[in-house]
């Protein structure tokens, strides 16, 4: 099968310019990236645009989208979220995010279920662990946050041209962006919304499908369980010997599994 | 010129390897309080306020505390409430806060309202400077660092308007909401308190206190980026309607004075230890200035202002990094005895030209028994030939000249 083509585009909503990657044919899907900001258009997202119409926005205030002098706060990304899908013609869509974009998932849904088509959360932020923690990526630091997002380096095919070892000064000044912007939505509380455990029980009638790393160190298996608890039906799927990136450090898993939920 | 006497008040009972033993080996944020004892704590508190209490018997104009948090190098984490005793049992010296992190502050009223006793229990003696906090005191009180200049700003402008204008008022900005703001003391100083903002040099800080004319107290930053500085400030200050002069701007050294050079620098070398540990144990770079703690702009323009000064030889790069040897060489600390230092401290007046003079006397394992010599030493021969040598170099202070 042939790489699918993919588009980089941009919507202007409520005056912020917002830049997103577009491919594939098909119902549509929302991939929602993490802390790290938008990687681009990545392998991942080549074998999803096979069967859907795939979009991979930059959030607002990470490297490459504006942010609204407004935004402060998660509450605000969410809804604000809401209305660039609306901009973007998205009436009902499959909602996929990892970590902070798994969490901004399951905001959206759960503000806007009619929104929602299928839900796909990787080793995602949101809701407070009981046992454990979710690590302080902050306290931590960028490099320190990197190796420990990762079970073997030698799995991630890709790992220096994503997470390059040397990074350009453009490259530099855009983490420390997607850094500035993490900070300003998830710095407390941190991670996660108080409220969302108990608004996830909405979500009862969405096919939801959680996928964790069994070695995540940055968001324990355990936040994958309590979502499972939280949300009627949801599946929880643990890879084996994968960090926090189960779709960069095993993506053939990776995808076998999402595809069956997604496809089914 | 105003001239006023400093100390971090630090706790020094640590290794090198405890340090570099804490999360990320830093000395300040995560190095664990279980190396802290109270029983000395209570020693060296009493100790340090004894020291102030001589300081102004000797003279000084000022006496200057700071504040910090989660850190051994400053024991001053509620530095009002040693202002408040200052306030009591001193009669003539200001007391000058540099300075409140506004910031970390949730509740700006309650700080009008300290500074307002400090005000009146000491008759009309307090300079209020505020500050921005480095980003440890963002850790250390969770505070968002994105939102540090805003909140600085605007806790800075509810505070000024609590002060000047009658309440009750209502106050509903970005990050404070007030419906009944009439805190009922108000400062005993018309309009208020003096205001003073010391600093590195963040340029947007530095136009900031020009526009308010609030002088700048530069906290012994690079000599030659200070001259830079300066002219930064002048020329906002210029832009808003006026001309800064020496009653602007501070300028905060590093002097111990011992009867001899020799005793001196030995002595001196205490400096070393503790506070200058931000050489010998570097910190993490994101915990004193996490991400969003400066604009991308603004963080630009603080590396441009800095490029040279980015040198191993540089007090910025650690005053370890440079050697004592060095770092004495070039008047980044003074030691001497008082005919060297009086000597020493004429060069670099003449250069910055401040009109309030910050002494950081002793740091360290600098003892309190070197360190009350020190300042009997400062009484009998320093700071006369001083306050003479800020007359003479026509440095006028901000009570001498409105700044």
């Amino acid at each position: 099968m042939t790489a699918s083509t993919f588009e980089s585009k941009s919507v202007t909503v409520g005056g912020a310019r917002i830049q997103y990657f577009m491919g594939g044919k098909g119902a549509p899907l929302v991939w929602l990236h993490g802390s790290e900001g938008n990687l681009g258009w990545l392998p991942l997202h080549d074998e999803l645009a096979r069967n859907f119409t795939v979009y991979v926005p930059t959030h607002p205030g990470f490297d490459g989208s504006d942010r609204p002098p407004w935004l402060e706060s998660f509450l605000d990304l969410s809804r604000f979220y809401l209305w660039i899908l609306q901009e973007l013609g998205i009436i009902r869509t499959t909602l996929a995010g990892h970590f902070i974009g798994g969490w901004l998932a399951a905001e959206m849904a759960v503000m806007s279920p009619q929104l929602a088509e299928r839900l796909l959360l990787v080793d995602a932020a949101g809701v407070r662990p009981r046992e454990g923690e979710i690590t302080d990526i902050f306290l931590h630091g960028g490099e320190a946050t990197r190796r420990m997002s990762f079970f073997d380096l030698k799995q991630v095919a890709n790992y220096e041209l994503l997470f390059g070892s040397k990074p350009t000064p453009e490259e530099r000044e855009a983490h420390v962006i997607n850094r500035e912007a993490t900070t300003r939505y998830c710095w407390k509380p941190y991670m996660h919304d108080p409220a969302l455990p108990q608004l996830l029980a909405r979500l009862r009638e969405l096919p939801t499908l959680l996928v964790w790393g069994r070695e995540d160190r940055v968001v324990p298996v355990e936040a994958g369980e309590l979502y499972r608890r939280a949300i009627p039906g949801a599946r929880l799927e643990i890879i084996d010997r994968c960090g926090h990136f189960p779709h960069l450090e095993k993506p053939a898993e990776f995808m076998r599994i999402a595809s069956s939920f997604l496809l089914r | 010129m105003f001239i006023m006497r400093f100390t971090e008040r630090p706790y020094v009972a640590y290794t090198e390897a405890d340090v570099r033993g804490s999360f990320r080996s830093s000395v300040r944020l995560t190095f664990s309080n279980s190396h802290f004892n109270p029983e000395l704590g209570a020693d060296l508190y009493n100790e340090y306020l004894d020291e102030y209490e001589l300081a102004e018997e000797a003279g000084f104009d000022g006496l200057m505390l700071n504040e910090h948090h989660n850190t051994p190098t400053c024991m001053g984490a509620a530095m009002n409430l040693e202002a408040a005793i200052l306030a009591r049992i001193t009669k003539k010296a200001k007391i000058v806060l540099l300075g409140n992190p506004l910031p970390i502050f949730d509740n700006p009223l309650r700080l009008a309202e300290e500074l307002a006793e400090i005000d009146m229990i000491s008759r009309g003696r307090l300079v209020s400077g505020f500050v921005r906090g480095t980003g440890i005191e963002s850790w250390a009180t969770n505070t968002n660092p994105v939102h540090n200049r805003e909140r600085f700003e605007e806790a800075h402008d509810l505070i000024i308007k609590t002060w000047t204008t009658p309440g009750p008022f209502r106050w509903e900005g970005k990050h404070y909401h007030f419906r009944v703001v009439n805190p009922f003391e108000r400062p005993l100083q018309k309009p208020h308190p003096p205001i003073w903002i010391p600093g590195i040099g963040s340029p947007e800080t530095l136009e900031w206190s020009a526009r308010h004319h609030y002088p700048y107290i530069y906290l012994e930053t690079d000599p030659q980026v200070t001259v830079q500085m300066t002219e930064l400030y002048g020329k906002a200050a210029a832009e808003t309607g006026y001309e800064a002069g020496p009653q602007n701007f501070g300028y905060l050294w590093r002097i111990h004075v011992q009867d001899t050079d020799e005793k001196a620098s030995e002595v001196g070398k205490g400096f070393l230890i503790g506070n200058a540990g931000i050489g010998r144990v570097p910190m993490p770079g994101d915990f004193m200035a996490p991400a969003g703690y400066n604009s991308r702009e603004g963080s630009k323009r603080i590396l441009e202002q800095y490029k040279h000064a980015l040198k191993p030889d540089a007090l910025y790069g650690g005053v370890d990094s440079a050697g004592w040897d060095a770092v004495v060489g070039s008047n980044r600390v003074v030691v001497g005895s008082p005919k060297t230092v009086i000597r020493k401290i004429r060069e670099g007046l003449e250069i910055l030209r401040p009109g309030i003079l910050g002494m950081w006397t002793n740091d360290g394992t600098i003892g309190h028994k070197d360190t009350m010599r020190c300042l009997q030493l400062m009484k009998e021969e320093v700071l006369p030939a001083l306050h003479e040598m800020g007359k003479e170099l026509g440095l006028p202070g901000p009570f001498e000249q409105t700044p």
